[in-house]
């Protein structure tokens, strides 16, 4: 049995498939979920985690039906939605202490030390009897985790963990959530940080306009891939280029090219630059990213429709 | 019922640490209790007794309103998701709500009640004062829902708020708050015996005469659950898609 299972999970909202035939099975990794806004990601979540009944399909979370045996799904996992929502009049001590009551921890002494476990692991026991709204982002975000903990679930469904924070306090979230797998936990994130999916997720999963169109290890996905030579040049594309070498885009003075062997192919590229008297500033030679990957498979931006209520949400609170 | 008074706590103690929403909501009966009952009629002590029921019934009405958009903003803001995917069964954020909104209330009443007596309304029995908020937490239970429900179907907090301001002084004036029943011109008459409002005051007001007001208690409990159960109805459309 996987931790997470879905069958043809659907959801259709006014006759629009939002997430269309989605198979999932995740166990005991780090799992990413990749899309563009308005791909499906959180509403993946959501049926995962009781929140939205799926249209069609099945799913299962630790061995309960996400339909049938609801709240049994919800006491084995935990879920931080993307709004970060935690009471800034009440101290971090006290936010946990809702959600561990909440989890039905009842005995007052096991309670208190429940708390004061995940306060420290999430490094907020200097500063728990502060008011949360004296603290940062990122101590918010670290709060969520604290409270999504406290019960010891075995899932935990992240979304967007690190939006809206700044470098140091993203790469210690992700910190953090790399340390919890070590314990066995299956950890389900959605982001759309594709640096911070390749780096952290043990696998991933790319989904537009809710169809799964790629899933597995970054390395796998990124080994398909050509690697890429960046030039920067004034020139046109030179008359015969080297083989195996194939322009992709040219943009801002910038042309990029895709080649089996990068840097095998680099100086044949620039010969055949200055073979027609072109001017090469500078070039560079990369593997190819789980990026790369991203936007071949979700192709030329396309933009989800403007969320007003989520802007506004955002712009009262910061 | 131990998630219902985990979600009360969490209210309460929110509140008050704000102490401007600790005294704005009072600052309203409070001036028209000192306003009507003191300062127009003069000396007369009867027409300050008469409008003290009638205020403590504006106190639960505009906590109720006031407090009806409470639920929604913990949508909007992301807590309610993070509460529903908890184990604890999802109608006890939707009670501990009720019973915040309706503690709340009873608090700003009992403050009101007390101003009511230092500028001179008679002192009644204790039985009198336990009656009568008995009869307040009633009325506070069906505000609560009835605002939380008009909030959650809204979905905004503009729009809440207009219909906030747009329901509560109506509600107030069109009941026996202010006149007697033989006062009123007949359309009145018939409004006012059809707001819940007058219900609760003509209630607050038998109480306070010394005896217990069977009929109007008994329609209170039944439009507070009825008006509860359809809060229900909405919350669970509201919560689950």
């Amino acid at each position: 049995m996987n931790t997470i299972e879905a069958d043809g999970l659907t959801k259709v909202y006014e006759g629009i498939a939002v997430v269309d035939d989605l198979n999932l099975r995740v166990s005991g990794e780090i799992y990413g979920l990749l899309g563009p806004n308005g791909s499906g990601k959180t509403t993946t979540v959501n049926m995962l985690t009781t929140l939205v009944h799926p249209t069609s399909g099945t799913a299962s979370v630790c061995g309960y039906d996400v339909m049938r045996e609801s709240a049994a799904v919800r006491r084995s996992m935990s879920y931080v939605p993307q709004d970060m929502a935690v009471d800034i009049r009440l101290t971090g001590w006290e936010n946990v202490e809702l959600f561990a009551k909440l989890y039905g921890i009842k005995d007052k002494a096991e309670r208190r030390e429940r708390i004061e476990y995940v306060l420290d692991i999430m490094n907020l026991t200097e500063r728990a009897g502060d008011m949360t709204k004296k603290y940062s982002g990122g101590m918010r975000r670290r709060l969520e985790l604290a409270q999504a903990l406290v019960h010891q679930p075995n899932v935990l469904f992240l979304d967007e963990p690190t939006v809206g924070l700044d470098v140091t306090s993203r790469r210690s979230i992700w910190e953090y959530i790399t340390k919890l797998r070590g314990t066995g936990m299956t950890i389900f994130v959605t982001t759309h940080q594709m640096d911070e999916a390749e780096r952290y997720c043990d696998r991933v999963g790319i989904i537009k306009k809710g169809v799964l169109l790629n899933e597995g290890t970054p390395a796998e996905l990124t080994s398909d891939l050509d690697d890429v030579i960046i030039i920067r040049t004034d020139s046109d594309l030179p008359r015969s280029l080297p083989d195996g070498v194939i322009p992709v885009k040219s943009e801002d003075g910038e042309t990029v090219f895709s080649a089996k062997d990068g840097s095998g192919s680099l100086d044949p590229l620039l010969d055949a630059y200055r073979a027609d008297g072109g001017k090469v500033f500078s070039s560079s030679v990369r593997g190819p990213t789980l990026e790369d990957v991203y936007m071949q498979a979700i192709g030329p931006g396309e933009e989800a429709p403007f969320d007003e209520d989520r802007f506004r949400n955002m712009m009262r609170r910061r | 019922m131990y998630g219902v008074l985990a979600y009360a706590q969490r209210d309460l103690t929110r509140w008050l640490r704000s102490p401007m929403n600790v005294i704005s909501t009072l600052v309203m009966p409070a001036a028209w209790l000192i306003f009507m009952g003191v300062v127009l009629p003069g000396t007369d002590k009867g027409y300050l007794d008469f409008i003290t029921p009638g205020v403590l019934v504006m106190t639960m009405l505009n906590a109720g309103l006031f407090g009806g958009s409470s639920l929604m903003f913990d949508k909007v803001l992301g807590y309610l998701n993070k509460f529903l995917a908890a184990p604890t069964p999802r109608e006890s954020i939707l009670a501990g709500k009720i019973i915040f909104i309706t503690v709340r209330g009873l608090l700003q009443a009992l403050v009101i009640q007390i101003i009511a007596i230092l500028v001179g309304a008679t002192v009644l029995s204790f039985w009198a004062y336990l009656a009568t908020f008995a009869i307040l937490a009633l009325f506070g239970v069906f505000v609560a829902s009835f605002g939380t429900t008009i909030a959650l179907y809204l979905g905004n907090h503009d729009s809440y708020a207009a219909a906030q301001s747009f329901l509560s002084m109506p509600l107030y004036l069109a009941s026996t708050a202010m006149l007697r029943y033989d006062q009123m011109p007949a359309a009145l008459y018939y409004i006012a015996k059809a707001n819940p409002l007058s219900y609760a005051i003509d209630a607050a007001r038998t109480a306070s005469a010394g005896t217990f007001p069977v009929p109007e208690v008994l329609v209170l409990i039944l439009i507070s659950v009825i008006m509860a159960l359809l809060c229900t109805r909405m919350f669970r459309r509201a919560t689950i898609s």
